[in-house]
């Protein structure tokens, strides 16, 4: 009857776990390649917009030459605190004077680096990564500061929209 | 001396130390890439003297007000139309070109370059530099002249030299160029939401870059996406491919020159 019944007793052999860590390391260099570092913990709630034919920025990463500045509705506290419910992210701080404060802020990295490794001004993008909601007013003011330093190459955040051909767009 | 034997070193943490690994490169990083649209903050520029307004015919204006409806000259689009807006630019772009007679009246008009024309500039200038400079006195005016006349000397050198390379790859005589006034004009309004301002961003984006890369196709035949994709991530290399694929993209792009003013919203 018991066709499978272990007759003589003896335990079932191990399975050889040998090669189990060239997977892991396979597994493991896979995903250092295909992955990049995250730059700082949001602070601000950002729902990219859609966009075709958008740049990559990782070269511009690799070489850091870009400055990301992170706009849109705070994660935690009191949303009515900020100008018009958007908060403004620089290198993981909200700064109370918003939009403002871009000025000081980009001479205070440009002036921070040794003078021989600065890239000239131009050639340092400041990319607005803001929510889909944030008003273009926010980012007027920004440009005309970087405008008055010389800081004029500056890059919109979108994700690439794939298949599905549709903006989102708020209607109202 | 007896022969010691080595002790076979114990692999089984091995994988423990791999996932640890792994797992820490899991967390430590993201899938998903930045993408953005460069653009250029045009600089301050203080003259007293009145600019000459241009011409409506080279302007394509875009206004997108606070409730995301955008007027593209004078039709209206929804915002769940917007994907026509591409169609609309490229229409702006390619009426005009190749007609010498007969033209659209509110497009922007082609110039038609020539070899001849380009060497016969070239040549002007540099007689004018040296009228400039035999001169025996050479006083601050005549010394702001000559610094224009290099600079116009250098335009036309590289005029010639796109031309040559055009010509060269096409087989033409003559080389379309746009109406130098050409632009795009996009106005917003305070109010104006990012997603629908990115959204025409990208419209205009995508009539460029479809128009050259079909050029770069017929010309080179690689598209012009491809080679500027090469240039921006070898960019501080020094290949000999890298050199030719900026010469072709510098051709590609003054024939079809992305020329975008953003305007500061009033409102």
């Amino acid at each position: 009857m018991s066709k499978f019944r272990n007759k003589d007793g003896k335990p079932a052999p191990a399975i050889n776990t040998s090669s189990l860590p060239d997977i892991v390391f396979m597994l493991l260099f896979f995903f250092m390649v295909a992955t990049t570092t995250k730059e700082i913990d949001p602070l601000v709630k950002v729902h990219p917009a859609q966009g075709v034919g958008v740049t990559d920025l990782t070269p511009f990463k690799q070489r850091s030459t870009v400055d990301f500045v992170y706009l849109g509705e705070p994660l935690s506290g009191d949303v009515s605190k900020f100008d018009k419910g958007v908060a403004v992210q620089y290198d993981g701080l909200l700064h109370p004077d918003g939009i403002n404060y871009i000025g000081r802020w980009k001479m205070a990295k440009f002036n921070d680096k040794p003078a021989e490794m600065t890239d000239p001004k131009e050639n340092i993008i400041t990319v607005f990564k803001a929510d889909e909601k944030v008003p273009m007013g926010i980012i007027f003011s920004a440009r005309e500061i970087l405008r008055d330093l010389d800081f004029n190459s500056i890059a919109y955040s979108a994700s690439e929209m794939g298949n599905k051909n549709d903006y989102s767009i708020r209607e109202q | 001396m007896s022969k010691r034997e080595v002790p076979e070193i114990n692999a089984g943490s091995m994988a423990d130390i791999a996932f640890l690994l792994l797992i820490f490169f899991l967390v430590t990083t993201t899938m998903d890439k930045d993408t953005a649209y460069l653009r250029k903050i045009p600089k301050k520029v203080e003259t007293e003297q009145p600019q000459v307004p241009v011409e409506e015919k080279n302007i394509y204006k875009i206004v997108i007000n606070s409730k995301q409806v955008i007027q593209a000259r004078d039709s209206i689009i929804n915002p769940e139309d917007i994907s026509t807006l591409n169609s609309r630019i490229k229409h702006f772009y390619t009426v005009n070109r190749d007609k010498k007679v007969d033209r659209a009246l509110n497009y922007p008009y082609y110039a038609f370059g020539t070899k001849e024309l380009y060497t016969n500039n070239l040549r002007n200038q540099e007689n004018r530099l040296g009228a400039l400079e035999s001169q025996e006195e050479i006083d601050d005016k005549t010394e702001k002249m000559i610094e224009q006349t290099l600079m116009a000397i250098d335009k036309w050198q590289e005029k010639l030299d796109m031309m040559n390379l055009y010509s060269q790859y096409s087989g033409k005589k003559e080389m379309p160029e746009i109406a130098f006034e050409a632009h795009i004009r996009l106005e917003s309004f305070v109010d104006t939401d990012y997603s629908a301002y990115v959204a025409v961003q990208s419209e205009v984006q995508r009539a460029v870059t479809e128009l050259r890369d079909e050029e770069a196709s017929a010309l080179f035949g690689t598209t012009w996406t491809a080679m500027n994709r090469y240039i921006i991530q070898n960019e501080l290399e020094d290949t000999p491919e890298l050199r030719v694929y900026k010469e072709h993209t510098e051709l590609i792009e003054t024939l079809y020159p992305l020329r975008l003013i953003e305007v500061k919203p009033k409102r």
